[in-house]
């Protein structure tokens, strides 16, 4: 069973060769969507090993993913895998995703960053995490602990079943929810999540609403 | 005619031109057209025709307002909202399709650049 993993970066020069590299490991393939980076991100993502796909304009995570979904469905890969391009995620990681997958334990899997005490996460995003993650858990009707990580993998019938529409951090609860509305099985695994002090991007306090507003809309 | 009527009445008659040559230019749809016009020959004829202005002194007069003022003001107000609210949802559009011909673009590159790939330098 061959797997995917897509990236979504912006500007991530610093650190998406050695994501690229690590993902590499133990994926198929690696493809990242470059959304519109003004800086080296396509080229050192190209030297690391990636397939590069380039948005000519910036459209947020959500649309960059979304992207990659629609190319990742082009190939034959069985399992798809999501990443942060800015080194949050250890790549080594990955197998622990794909396992249950491989085992036919669940059709997605989150990584979640707050299932083990949730070492380095800022106090403010961690009670906002909370916050999603429990009207998403409502809104899917699942037990969800981490609905805003970029950690997963996917089996590939869920994304020929539905691809989230936002184009923002709201694409995190919205794939979950479309996953869980089609009867797939999402369970989450502990994850190590690194936080680097001089990165600040991320879902704001403003995105925080967005993304509650439209999970208790569905 | 009072300086405030005179105003009122170039105003209108410049911003007619305008929005005519707009026309002209195709960069406003006619449905667009006719609603601008209908407002600016109301705003050249309240300053111009004192026969208007009397119109307009019944209409405040029978919607209970005080004054003419009242009247123009409210519905000035009720025509702006109306029109942030349709310029928002055509911005929300055409954010849609801007997003869509995006994702469209990467995808057909990335399928030509497949089926033709290039050496990196």
């Amino acid at each position: 069973m061959g797997s995917l993993c897509i990236i979504p970066a912006f500007e991530e020069e610093a650190t998406i060769g050695r994501v690229v590299a690590g993902a590499l490991k133990h994926c198929g393939a690696v493809l990242v969507i470059d959304d519109n980076s003004q800086d080296q991100t396509a080229a050192v993502s190209r030297q690391a090993g990636a397939t590069v796909i380039g948005h000519v304009l910036r459209l947020g995570t959500g649309a960059a993913l979304s992207t990659g979904f629609r190319a990742a469905l082009k190939t034959d890969s069985e399992i798809f895998l999501t990443m942060d391009g800015d080194g949050q995620h250890d790549p080594d990681q990955i197998p622990n995703l794909t396992d249950l997958i491989l085992r036919d334990e669940a059709d997605v899997v989150v990584g979640s960053r707050l299932l083990s005490p949730p070492a380095g996460m800022p106090l403010g995003k961690r009670i906002g995490n909370r916050i999603l993650s429990a009207t998403t858990s409502l809104a899917a009707g699942t037990q969800i602990t981490d609905s805003q990580s970029g950690f997963r993998a996917y089996r590939r019938e869920v994304l020929e079943y539905a691809i989230h529409q936002a184009r923002d951090y709201r694409w995190a609860s919205e794939i979950l929810i479309l996953a869980a509305k089609g009867n797939f099985r999402i369970r989450e695994i502990p994850v190590a999540a690194v936080y680097l002090p001089q990165r600040v991007r991320g879902t704001s306090i403003k995105d925080g609403l967005k993304i509650l507003y439209s999970t208790v809309m569905r | 005619m009072e300086p405030y009527a005179i105003a009122a009445a170039i105003f209108g008659a410049t911003m007619l031109i305008l929005t005519t040559l707009e026309l002209r230019r195709r960069r406003i749809r006619p449905l667009q057209y006719l609603f601008w016009m209908a407002l600016w020959l109301a705003l050249i004829l309240v300053g111009t025709v004192p026969q208007f202005y009397s119109a307009l002194l019944f209409a405040t007069e029978a919607l209970g307002m005080y004054t003419p003022i009242h009247f123009v003001t409210t519905f000035s107000i009720l025509i702006l909202f109306t029109l942030v609210y349709l310029l928002g949802k055509r911005i929300a559009d055409l954010d849609e399709k801007i997003s869509l011909i995006v994702q469209h673009v990467a995808l057909r590159d990335a399928t030509t650049e497949t089926k033709n790939p290039k050496k990196e330098k």
